[in-house]
């Protein structure tokens, strides 16, 4: 919505017609000979040697996975087996076109991806850099596993043999494989190499690619991200989020470093999504590379290359690299080829004849380019065998190690826990980015100045939201510290950058933040989400906005998968340092009013926070953005004009308060209260009403469900002996079930009456004017109360709740 | 000749009051009917009111910076 984007009728009435471009299909055409010339003969010696390694890789885990043996080796392998066998050109065509530094982000079935981006890695670094990566990694502990199993001839050969064994270990799910065995076949990765995470979510690492290639474009590395996708993720909303995320004009028309971001959409088209058929059956296309012309003008570039030819699929690839480096992304690239292999070991090719596979095993991308290298003179077919036996010989010595447990331990799985936060801090070192402006001049900034940082007047009336400060401006003040202290935090969502967040949270940062600082996204919750997992993995800092919490189900997988996931699967080798603020509405019905903090807080490795007071909500959020670990920030929309009633006043610099801990915020001796976001305020109104009765209550405001002390709540109900949770939640699941069924368990013997939960009804949110029926008001916690007063001595059966929970209610 | 004025609107149920950003015009001024002439900030947005009628700015009557009711007059504008 910037102003200076005229929509004018005059031009876009007018009569036209659109042109696309030129799509490519299959128009490589180098002779060999050039390629051996530019290329080098060694080097494309190692291309086929790459591709005979991923399949005796593969072939070895296959035959582990069907039979349990392999060579020699009996091993029982539980875990899954998405095998490439047949697609191992377009994974070591393309790892010959990146450079160490470009990032590869890969499926479920990249097994291929991750070697190749690794042989290739191994084959370009510096041998004191692979010697230092083999060092530093996991303390040595891989690297000493394979000296002592598997015999090295120099740095090289010892390079392979740790990818080789980290990866299968991983697979083993052994705690020296690369991801201490948290990740395994799906989601195995090793940064140093290029190869960034695998994701198990079919079309997950589109976003997660795109975010990578935003941070490269916010830091101006000269280096690319890769989408290693199959052409089932067509199929997957997500992936055309992301897509045009990356290919968003703004790049080109609002940004000051031009160009669209600098990634790589790879479709290893193997023509099967499992066991649909995409071309034909379940996509639209018949040419996966059309659907870069739905995108944009110059179709992203896209192409169709032969995926059975390494030298095809480098030379495209090597050609949309430059155009990436030229600000030219993104680019999307078609790249047909064959799985032999079923889907899984499970598969018994129901959906595909015999004669098809045949017909491809003529044009296997190994034979071809053995034949290749023969005809020319390069490598003699003796000399093929030879390779090819070295590398079996090999493979079976890796298996052999990689199943032992003495070379690669199994995971303790109490060490688990330790994994899911990191609870560290990383204090921004680098030079202060310099605002648009000085901050002084905004007029936000000089409004904000003006208001007292009291909430109330000196008789203790609430002050106007206009003239104290308010929940939103601490939210405000927080975010504003970070920006202009931290190079690494950047902000985007929907409508965040000239109408500030669309409930004015941001409003004035425009004025001090460039484009690659604050921007509008498209409304595409789930690329939201993951470009900033792909960003924070990638050093970035974003504090993303989701307009309203009812939107998480657009991110599902991106919050619950992918946010939620990362560190623990990555043994800690990845933070996501990414502050998720999200607003619980009202007033709008159903899809716009619901606090859905039990569903953030079921997932493990979610930190999740919910601040009530202008106080709490500026010193919360800024521990929240200088953590870590993911956090999700709930903000009731009813709050955000509340101004200070607790604290004396709302500190103008920054502060942290500790993300866990609950805040008591009035102080009684007969029932603790324990309230959830805005419940507070009802349970405010209530305390004065019941204090009129000779009742007193304690209020706890939780301020944050994950982690959560239950400290003072059970000092509290050691004290009151009475235990109340308010929520405006729908009850059934909800952070305040699990808040309830802990202290009950907690504080089972200093209990005088049943804990007792007041929520919503499990319906569905009502309009407006129906909202006091359903979300709790002080006059039903007074009730409950007084119920839980009288009941001090039993407790009766509650037959309403039986004949509701038995109607699903 | 009527005079017409220049008014804070209703802007949504829960906000009472707005603060004066700045005039974008000053006593005297001849205006058009829908031109900005003054910004306005309420707790979540800033906005600029447009001229109700056009005419000359005959009286300015509240300073930036004030914090004022929603329905106070700003300004008179002389048609």
């Amino acid at each position: 919505m910037p102003k200076s984007i005229n929509v004018d009728p005059g031009r876009t009435r007018l009569p036209d017609h659109l042109e696309l471009p030129d799509i490519p299909v299959h128009r490589y055409d180098t002779p060999f000979a050039e390629e051996l010339e530019s290329h080098g003969r060694r080097s494309l010696v190692e291309l086929l040697r790459h591709m005979m390694i991923l399949r005796s890789f593969e072939s070895g885990l296959a035959a582990l996975k069907s039979t349990g043996k392999f060579g020699h080796l009996e091993y029982i392998y539980k875990g899954p087996a998405h095998l490439s066998i047949g697609q191992e050109a377009a994974a070591v065509g393309a790892a010959l076109a990146l450079t160490p530094n470009d990032h590869i982000f890969g499926s479920h079935r990249s097994h291929g991806e991750f070697l190749a981006k690794g042989l290739r890695a191994i084959a370009v670094m510096d041998e004191a850099d692979l010697t230092a990566i083999m060092e530093e990694h996991d303390d040595g502990k891989l690297r000493d596993a394979v000296t002592a199993r598997l015999d090295c001839r120099g740095v090289r050969d010892k390079a392979e043999r740790f990818l080789l064994l980290g990866f299968l270990a991983e697979i083993f799910m052994r705690s020296n494989g690369f991801n201490g065995g948290m990740g395994g076949s799906m989601h195995a990765f090793f940064l140093p190499f290029g190869a960034y995470p695998n994701n198990a979510i079919v079309g997950a690492s589109a976003g997660i690619a795109t975010g990578a290639a935003l941070q490269m474009k916010v830091e101006r590395r000269k280096t690319i991200a890769v989408a290693m996708l199959g052409d089932g993720a067509t199929g997957c909303g997500p992936v055309w989020e992301a897509m045009n995320f990356a290919a968003m004009a703004q790049f080109d028309q609002l940004w000051d470093e031009k160009g669209g971001l600098p990634v790589l959409f790879f479709f290893t088209n193997n023509f099967y999504a499992m066991g649909g058929q995409t071309s034909g059956e379940t996509m639209a296309w018949d040419r996966l590379s059309q659907i870069g012309a739905g995108l944009r003008r110059d179709a992203c570039h896209a192409e169709t290359v032969d995926g059975t030819n390494p030298l095809a699929v480098a030379d495209a690839v090597a050609r949309k690299r430059s155009l990436l480096m030229a600000q030219r992304g993104p680019a999307l690239l078609d790249v047909e080829c064959y799985r032999y292999s079923g889907h899984s070991t499970t598969d018994v090719n129901a959906y595909r004849t015999k004669e098809e596979i045949a017909l491809w095993r003529l044009v296997d991308p190994i034979q071809q380019m053995q034949a290749r290298l023969t005809r020319a003179g390069v490598l003699s077919t003796e000399q093929a065998t030879e390779m090819q036996a070295g590398i079996e010989k090999l493979m079976h010595g890796v298996f052999h190690a990689a199943a032992d447990p003495d070379v690669c331990p199994r995971v303790d799985p109490a060490s688990i826990g330790q994994k899911m936060f990191s609870d560290l801090k990383s204090p921004y070192t680098g030079t202060l980015p310099r605002p648009l402006r000085e901050p002084e001049s905004v007029p936000r900034l000089r409004q904000t100045a003006k208001k007292t940082r009291r909430g109330r007047t000196a008789s203790g009336e609430p002050l106007s939201p206009m003239r104290a400060m308010t929940l939103r401006d601490g939210l405000f003040e927080s975010v504003l510290h970070h920006v202009l202290n931290d190079r690494r935090v950047i902000l985007y969502g929907e409508e965040c950058r000239e109408w500030g967040g669309a409930f004015g949270v941001y409003r004035g940062l425009s004025d001090l933040l460039p484009h690659d600082r604050l921007f509008n996204a498209p409304i595409s919750e789930a690329a939201i989400v993951a470009t900033a997992v792909g960003a924070a993995i990638e050093g970035g800092r974003p504090i993303i906005e989701l307009m309203y919490a009812d939107f998480i189900g657009r991110a599902g997988d991106e919050i619950f998968n992918q946010l939620a996931k990362w560190q623990a699967m990555s043994n800690g080798h990845l933070s996501l340092p990414v502050v998720l603020r999200t607003s619980v509405g009202s007033k709008y019905g159903a899809q716009h009013s619901q606090d859905w903090t039990g569903l953030a807080m079921h997932i493990p490795g979610l930190k999740v926070i919910y601040p009530a007071t202008p106080y709490d909500a500026k010193g919360l959020l800024s521990a929240a953005i200088a953590c870590d670990d993911p956090v999700l920030v709930f903000e009731s929309q009813r709050l955000y004009d509340k101004t200070e009633l607790f604290a004396d006043s709302v500190p103008e610099g920054d502060y942290q308060l500790p993300i866990g801990v609950p805040d008591i915020k009035r102080a009684g001796e007969d029932v603790t209260v324990l309230t959830i976001g805005p419940s507070l305020y009802p349970a405010l109104d209530a305390a004065e009403t019941l204090s009129q009765q000779g009742i007193s209550i304690e209020i706890i405001d939780a301020r944050s469900l994950v982690p959560f002390a239950y400290d003072s709540v059970l000092e509290s109900v050691a004290k009151t002996g009475r235990f109340l949770v308010v929520t405006e939640a729908c009850e059934r699941g909800s952070a305040a079930m699990t808040l309830t069924s802990n202290v009950a368990h907690l504080a089972f013997t200093q209990l005088k009456s049943p804990p007792r939960l007041l929520g919503s009804p499990n319906w569905i949110v009502p309009g407006a004017d129906m909202e006091e029926a359903y979300f709790p008001q002080a006059a039903d916690i007074v009730r409950m109360v007084s119920e839980m007063m009288a009941n001090a001595g039993g407790h009766r059966r509650d037959s309403e709740r039986l004949r509701l929970a038995r109607c699903g209610l | 000749m009527a005079r017409v004025a220049v008014k804070i609107p209703d802007l949504g149920n829960e906000v009472t009051e707005a603060q004066i950003d700045s005039w974008l015009k000053s006593p005297g001024d001849m205006i058009s009917q829908g031109e900005e002439i003054v910004a306005i900030t309420t707790p979540k947005v800033t906005v600029e009111l447009e001229a109700p009628a056009s005419g000359r700015i005959v009286d300015i009557l509240v300073e930036p910076d004030e914090i004022v009711a929603v329905g106070t007059i700003l300004a008179i504008i002389e048609t």
